[in-house]
Parts: C-alpha cells; sequence; structure tokens
C-alpha cells in the first residue's frame, strides 16, 4: 500500500515497534463505549532517532526545495490550495497524523477515547510547546476547533469543518482534555484531522496576535520566519520540538519557482535541494549522478465523467454504452504513451489509499479490463454499433489531461464515437464542471480525509450529485456509501466501500482510469526524503538529513 | 508649451476611464468566479454558503455599483483587498511595483546603451560585414520569444557555469551587486527585442538623416566624419527613437510577467497572472489598472519630450 521508497538507512517515518496500522488503529478508535483507546501508550511517540546499530544520523544544515506554485497565503484554517499546505505544514500539527504509509498514530492527542458514538473525548500529549513557549492546551484546541467551522480571513468561508465531519461543538473537559460532540455517528472524524490540511492547532487568540496569512505559530517541527508571498517560505529548526532529535535538518527554505525549466536549471546549480518534476525531466536528470529520481504514486487519478440528466436522453445515459466505453479504454496504452509507463490502474478510490482500493489484479482482470470485442457487442445490444459524436473537456495545463484525452479519442474511435476535444484553462473547466455544463469531462481527483471524500458523490445527499448525474439510480450504492460514513468499526467499514466501488465500476457514471506518478528529483546529499501520497512534502519535516 | 502639456494631461482622463471600465468588464467577463477556483477538489458547499462567500467577498450587486465601488476606492488609493489572501492590493503593489520597474528599467538601458550605437555604426558603415552582422543580430532580436531566451539563458548558465541568480529577491540597498547579478539575466532577456527595434528604428533614422544637406554640407565643410555622424546626425535622427522607446516600455511590461515567473522574481507581472489563475478580482483590476497608467504616463513623457525635442509639434497642436 504504500508509495515510500525503502527507507535509505537511518530513523525512517515508518512506523516504529508498537505502532498501530491504519486499520487497527480505527478499529479500535470504533469500538464504541469499549473505554479508553489508549493509543499514544500503545502507539508511543515517533522515533527520535536511529535504532540500535544503525549510524547516527547527521544533525543539522539547510535545505531549499522548489515549490511549483505558490501557497498564496498560509492561514492555518479555510486553505483550499494544496500549495497552501505546502507553505504551512512545517509548522502545524493536529491531534493526529499519518505517517508515510497513511498509517493514522497520535500527534498533539496522545490517546483519546470514543465515550459513545457520538462522543469522543481526547487527550493531549503534556508540555508540548507552541514556537511562542506557551503550552499546548484543551482550550487551544477548543479554539481552533472552533476556527476550522468558521475560518477567518484570509481562510475561505466555504471550507468549513462541517462540510466534511459532522462535528456538532466541542468543550474544553479539563487542561488536557478536550471532547468533541458529533451530530451524528461519523468515522470521517479521525482520517479528517490525521490529514491535517484544514484541522492545524494554533494557540488560543493566535488571530488577535499575528497576520494569520503571513505569519503562523504551531507546535510544529519548524518555526516560521518569513513567507513573502510570490517568492519564499523561510523556516528553522523548532529547538522545542516533543519529538525529541527531530527534525535533523537546521533550516528549511521554499522557493516558488513556477517554471519547471527554471527548477531544473536551479537543481543543475545546486540553489536548490529538490523539487517535483515531470516524468520526461526527471529522466533526464536521472542521469546526472548527483541528482537521484524519487517516484510514487498519490492520490490524484484521472477519471471520465459523464453528465446524466433528465430529459437528455443522451446515448450514455444508457449504462451498457458506459460499459462499452470503459472497456474499449486502453488503460496501459495511455500509461505507455501519457506517462512512460508509469502509472497504475485506479478505481474509484486510488491505489495506495490503505486498505479502500480494489486490487490492481481484480481491476485488470476484471472491472477495466481492454476488450474491443465485448465494447463493440455492448454498443450493438444498446443499439449504438453506428456511434455518435460528444465533446469531452478537459484541463489545458497539466498537458497530460489533453494528451491522455488524445489516446482516448483514437481508442474510442473504433467504437465509432466520435470525440471532439476542447482543452479549457483551468478556472472555466472547474466553472463548468461545477455547474454540471458538460458532457463528457476529463477530471481528476485528488486526496481526501477519509475514503468517504472518494464516493459521498454518488449519494444523492450530495449537493453535486443532482448537479451531475441526477438520473443515476442505485440504492445499493446509496445505502453502503450513506452507512459507510457512519459505521465506525472499520473492520466492517471496508467491505462497505469496496463492494460500492465494485457496483460503481458496472454502472460507470464515472469511468476511474489511471492513477499517476509523482517524481520528484533531489541531490544526493538530501537523505530520507520520499514522495508522499497525500502530495504533500511530508518528508521535508522530520525525516530528511543532509549528509555530504 | 505649457499649454501643450495641460492639454495632454487632461486628455488622460477620458483614457483612463475608458481602459478602467474595460479593465472591469474583461474580468467580469472571464468564465467561472473565485467561488469556483475556492470549490476545487474535496470541497462541497451548498448554494447558499456560495452565496454567503460572494457576499462576503464583494461579489454580488450590480456591476455599475461594484465599479464605483472600486473605482471610487482606487481614485482614494484603495483597491481592496486581494480574494486570495486579504491582504491590502496596495500593500502587495507596493511590494511588488518597485521589482518591474527595476526590470523594466536595467531592460530599456541595455536596449538603449547597446541598441543606439549598434543603429548608428550599422547606418555609417552600411553594407559593410558589421552593417549585416548588426541587421541579422536585429532580425533574430525581434523573432525570439523573451521567455524562450530567458529559460535558454538559464539552462545556459546551469550547465556550463553551474551558476543561477539567486532565487529570494535581494533588494539593492541591501546588496546592489547581488541585485545587479540577480537582474542581469531576466533584463537582458526581455531587452532584446526592444533592442532590435531600436537597433533598427536607429539605423533607419540615421540613414535618412545622413542623406540631408545639412550633414553633406558639414561634410563638405571639412568638419570630421566622426561629429557629423555624433554631433549632427545622431540629435536628430534620436527624436523618433524616443518615441519607439516610449512605447517598448508597454513591451517590456508585458514581457516582464512570463520573466518574472522563470527567474522567480515577485513583480507585478507575476502578481498578475496569479491573479488571474485565482480569479483575484481586486488584484487583477489593480495590476492592469497599474500597468496601463504606467503605459499612458509613459506616452505622456514621450508626448512631452517630443515637443521639447521638435518645437513645431506643440506649436500645432
Amino acid at each position: 500500500m504504500s508509495d515510500k521508497p525503502a527507507p535509505e538507512g537511518a530513523a525512517p517515518e515508518s512506523p516504529g515497534k508498537g505502532e498501530l496500522n491504519r486499520r487497527d488503529l480505527l478499529v479500535k478508535a470504533g469500538q464504541v463505549g469499549a473505554g479508553a483507546v489508549a493509543a499514544g501508550a500503545l502507539a508511543g511517540s515517533a522515533k527520535a532517532g536511529p535504532s540500535r546499530g544503525q549510524a547516527p544520523v547527521p544533525t543539522g544544515g539547510r535545505v531549499t526545495w522548489a515549490l511549483e506554485q505558490d501557497p498564496v497565503h498560509i492561514a492555518p484554517f479555510g486553505a483550499t490550495l494544496t500549495s497552501n499546505h505546502w507553505g504551512k505544514a512545517p509548522m502545524y500539527e493536529s491531534l493526529i497524523e499519518w505517517d508515510s504509509q497513511l498509517n493514522q498514530r497520535p500527534a498533539l492527542a496522545e490517546s483519546w477515547k470514543v465515550v459513545d458514538k457520538r462522543t469522543v473525548d481526547f487527550t493531549l500529549r503534556r508540555g508540548v510547546r507552541f514556537h511562542n513557549g506557551k503550552e499546548l492546551t484543551a482550550a487551544d484546541a477548543k479554539y481552533s476547533f472552533d476556527l476550522m467551522e468558521n475560518p477567518p480571513v484570509p481562510g475561505s468561508p466555504v471550507v468549513k469543518l462541517s462540510g466534511y465531519v459532522a462535528v456538532e461543538s466541542t468543550e474544553v473537559r479539563s487542561r488536557y482534555v478536550l471532547r468533541v460532540k458529533l451530530k451524528n455517528s461519523d468515522a470521517r472524524l479521525f482520517g479528517h484531522l490525521a490529514w491535517n490540511r484544514y484541522t492545524p492547532i494554533v494557540p488560543e487568540g493566535m488571530y488577535q496576535q499575528v497576520n494569520a496569512g503571513r505569519q503562523g505559530i504551531g507546535t510544529g517541527p519548524f518555526r516560521l520566519l518569513e513567507y513573502q508571498p510570490n517568492s519564499h517560505v523561510e523556516y528553522e529548526r523548532n529547538q522545542r520540538y516533543w519529538k525529541k532529535g527531530r527534525p535533523y535538518l537546521d533550516a528549511l527554505t521554499m522557493k516558488v519557482l513556477p517554471d519547471e525549466q527554471a527548477r531544473i536549471a536551479a537543481l543543475r546549480s545546486n540553489a536548490i535541494d529538490g523539487g517535483t518534476f515531470n516524468a520526461d525531466s526527471a529522466s533526464v536528470l536521472g542521469r546526472d549522478r548527483n541528482l537521484k529520481v524519487l517516484k510514487g504514486g498519490t492520490a490524484a487519478f484521472r477519471e471520465l465523467q459523464f453528465t446524466i440528466k433528465k430529459g437528455e436522453n443522451k446515448p450514455w445515459h444508457d449504462k451498457r454504452v458506459r460499459q462499452a466505453v470503459n472497456f474499449a479504454i486502453n488503460r496501459q496504452e495511455i500509461i505507455n504513451k501519457v506517462y512512460g509507463g508509469n502509472g497504475r490502474y485506479s478505481g474509484h478510490v486510488p491505489p495506495g489509499y490503505g486498505p479502500w482500493p480494489l486490487s490492481q489484479d481484480e481491476l485488470k482482470s476484471k472491472y477495466l479490463k481492454f476488450d474491443l470485442p465485448k465494447a463493440q457487442a455492448l454498443m450493438r445490444a444498446a443499439g449504438q454499433s453506428r456511434g455518435f459524436s460528444v465533446t469531452l473537456t478537459t484541463f489545458s495545463t497539466p498537458l497530460d489531461f489533453a494528451q491522455v484525452a488524445s489516446v482516448m479519442k483514437q481508442q474510442l474511435k473504433r467504437i465509432n464515437i466520435d470525440v471532439n476535444i476542447v482543452a479549457q484553462e483551468p478556472g472555466t473547466f472547474g466553472s463548468a464542471n461545477g455547474r454540471g455544463a458538460f458532457d463528457w469531462d476529463l477530471t481528476a481527483r485528488g486526496m481526501r480525509g477519509d475514503v468517504d471524500g472518494y464516493l459521498a458523490e454518488f449519494n444523492p445527499s450530495a449537493a453535486i450529485f443532482n448537479v451531475w448525474y441526477p438520473e443515476y439510480r442505485n440504492v445499493r450504492v446509496w445505502r453502503l456509501v450513506g452507512n459507510g460514513k457512519i459505521q465506525l468499526d472499520q473492520a466492517k467499514r471496508i467491505p462497505m466501500y469496496k463492494e460500492a466501488q465494485r457496483l460503481l465500476l458496472e454502472d460507470l457514471v464515472q469511468v476511474p482510469l489511471v492513477a499517476v506518478t509523482k517524481f520528484q528529483v533531489v541531490r544526493k546529499r538530501v537523505n530520507n526524503m520520499y514522495v508522499a501520497f497525500s502530495d504533500f512534502n511530508t518528508g521535508l519535516h522530520t525525516s530528511v538529513y543532509v549528509k555530504g | 508649451m505649457l499649454g501643450y502639456i495641460v492639454k495632454r494631461t487632461l486628455l488622460l482622463l477620458p483614457t483612463l476611464f475608458g481602459v478602467s471600465v474595460g479593465i472591469f468588464l474583461m474580468v467580469r467577463l472571464l468564465p467561472g468566479d473565485i467561488i469556483d477556483i475556492l470549490l476545487g477538489g474535496d470541497i462541497t458547499a451548498s448554494e447558499e454558503v456560495k452565496q454567503e462567500a460572494r457576499e462576503q467577498l464583494g461579489l454580488t450587486g450590480s456591476y455599475p455599483e461594484q465599479y464605483w465601488n472600486w473605482i471610487s476606492g482606487a481614485v482614494r488609493g484603495d483597491f481592496g483587498d486581494s480574494l486570495r489572501n486579504a491582504e491590502p492590493v496596495s500593500t502587495i503593489l507596493r511590494d511588488s511595483l518597485p521589482i518591474t520597474l527595476e526590470l523594466v528599467f536595467l531592460a530599456l538601458l541595455i536596449a538603449v546603451v547597446v541598441g543606439v550605437p549598434l543603429g548608428v555604426i550599422s547606418a555609417a558603415r552600411r553594407d559593410s560585414a558589421r552593417d549585416y552582422a548588426s541587421r541579422l543580430g536585429g532580425l533574430i532580436g525581434v523573432s525570439v520569444p523573451n521567455f524562450w531566451l530567458a529559460t535558454l539563458l538559464l539552462l545556459f548558465t546551469s550547465k556550463v557555469f553551474g551558476w543561477v541568480p539567486p532565487l529570494t529577491y535581494i533588494s539593492p540597498r541591501d546588496d546592489l551587486l547581488g541585485n545587479l547579478s540577480q537582474f542581469i539575466l531576466p533584463a537582458l532577456s526581455i531587452s532584446v527585442f526592444t533592442l532590435a527595434i531600436v537597433m533598427r528604428m536607429v539605423r533607419a533614422t540615421m540613414l535618412e538623416v545622413l542623406g540631408q544637406d545639412y550633414v553633406r554640407t558639414a561634410r563638405a565643410k571639412g568638419v570630421a566624419r566622426r561629429r557629423v555622424v555624433y554631433r549632427h546626425a545622431l540629435r536628430n535622427a534620436l527624436i523618433p527613437v524616443v518615441t519607439v522607446v516610449g512605447f517598448e516600455v508597454g513591451v517590456l511590461m508585458s514581457g516582464a510577467a512570463i520573466v518574472e515567473i522563470i527567474f522567480g522574481l515577485p513583480g507585478v507581472g507575476n502578481q498578475l497572472l496569479q491573479a488571474i489563475f485565482n480569479r483575484d478580482y481586486p488584484m487583477i483590476q489593480a495590476t492592469t489598472l497599474l500597468i496601463a497608467i504606467i503605459f499612458i504616463g509613459f506616452n505622456l513623457i514621450v508626448d512631452v519630450l517630443y515637443g521639447f525635442l521638435d518645437p513645431r509639434i506643440s506649436a500645432e497642436t
């Protein structure tokens, strides 16, 4: 399940002895009324140094990392861009965290207890200090939860915690215990906290003390020195960090370099230590003996999306046509031609997302198998053997979208579907997609805090359902998705979501295509970096050390 | 002359009004708004929440109402707050404008300092090897896209010298040499087109002037060739060049946008492109208006200078 390369020697971020994996932890967390889940005691803190017998990890030094996009702001709450998170992540932490394998483990909460299916008590780690020296308490956590629901500017007012998790209220039970009351049972809480994208813990009153768009106070491994929009983010080591011995680096600089060629030039001249590159650039840079290429899957997968609206009677309203499209698409050809052989088949949950996705074998042998005769037979059965014309809209950038569309156009010609490709600027595309103003869209999905984030849109309770496919009916899918998010027992939850995925791969109101591989190139001196599945640069925070 | 200046300045007002209306409408005609951008990815929100967000961001109300709110603030120097990071747009521009102006100034300096002598040499040595070399260089200069040249320069210096300009902005007040080393490549990249234009313009006007009777007379009187070229011919040949240089400021400003991104300089052009992608209306409007004002301002300066250089113009007007 991991996309992390093998550890390069010392103290990786992988779970240590006694740590729980994601499934175990959630199973325990789901034992309603079973008493305390002393996750902290079971999991322990992150390993502070190398294991016995390993060489000591060199400490100190600075890493300069290139960002492809400006963070725009680094406010902890209500940020919508992934680059917001790149910029702020080194200084903020949440109650729970993911390790590099997406296993949940205690972070600022050393344990939690599911009191009943609507109540969870989080016990905070003692002695944790914010960058301003103040000790972390439950009052800080409550303040943070309040702001998660109502993000102050420059956060976006549309990004509310209640949009992800049914949190009703929070209550300070004692100096170190925060009670979270849910409107109803909601299994998504833990994943969203671990993701930390929208749930950092900040000191009470922080917004009155600093300009949260450019400054910040957290508990994370690095303390912010400066953020200059469109230029750089500068961090120094947090000397009081609660994970003893971490981070290994003294300083971390993130330089905004949107131009790929500029990043290549900067890397070659040692002006930066690493960054993200496309497959072609990574291949070229890989020939430089001073550089090393890291690659791994991320949650981003490409998919074909239809609208199924009342009164339109389009050919693809017939499930057999959608299935024909699915069987006519040769995903391996897309991976080979567009992604240089780097990529994986994806269902509605991307491969690598914990225990939730269907296996590659199952996808390849059954649901996403390239089978042209079957596709042609399905078109005949649907009375569409002469085919039809359709407009496929996609993003103009990144370029791979149009390239995937071109390969698909050729493939679908074999079942007489004439695809007219329209590539749009991302803002234009997003607007039309959000309004359901399209026939076919070639789009993408990204990281989610909980598996429900990938499947919720197939349930009529989601607002977007009625925009995209109000005519789609499958009560079994609706029930599985609806019940899945309130089922706290992970052991029961996993088969529910797998069954929902299998049903969706027969209904195909969305046709998942391929999960793309992300490439990062670093200088040889940078050790222990990895491509994080979450699309964040998590390795920089506590894993990376420099040598030489 | 004063009347001429006042008249030209007053003519700016309707131009600026037209520009501001154009900018306002163009921004509104972009498909999608910031709410669509904010709602990308995993975020779901009801129509009520979206409407509430639009109200908070000041995106409701009729266009005339929105225009009035914007332009009345702009006149007072208040361009509103960025929709993405809530900072006053005027603060963002205050930080980024000096970077772009320095870039444009250096590019203009390179273009003039190199372009004028090349044009003069090319005209004075017509049909010589130097003339052909200059003309060929000029042709290449007007044909090469600045973003391509910028990328090429960056890759070349990194590959050959293992050097790229400093990645973090260095103020000239802190370290002048560091600042210049940071700006030399981007300035060179955007200057090439203007340099070629200036060179070709100087060459053409010099050839025309060198054929005039007064030049021939001066030579017949025994004035040295060098003195005739630089004292008599060049001064008159430079008048149309002033116009070209003024117009080229606009070209350089637009070229700066892409080059700033390539070199990671947080200038106005960089801000503008990010704002367009983010549908950050106040940022787009203020930045575009600022660029338009600079462009119009330089045209005014050119007009006034022209009046000084050639008194017939102000007299006719």
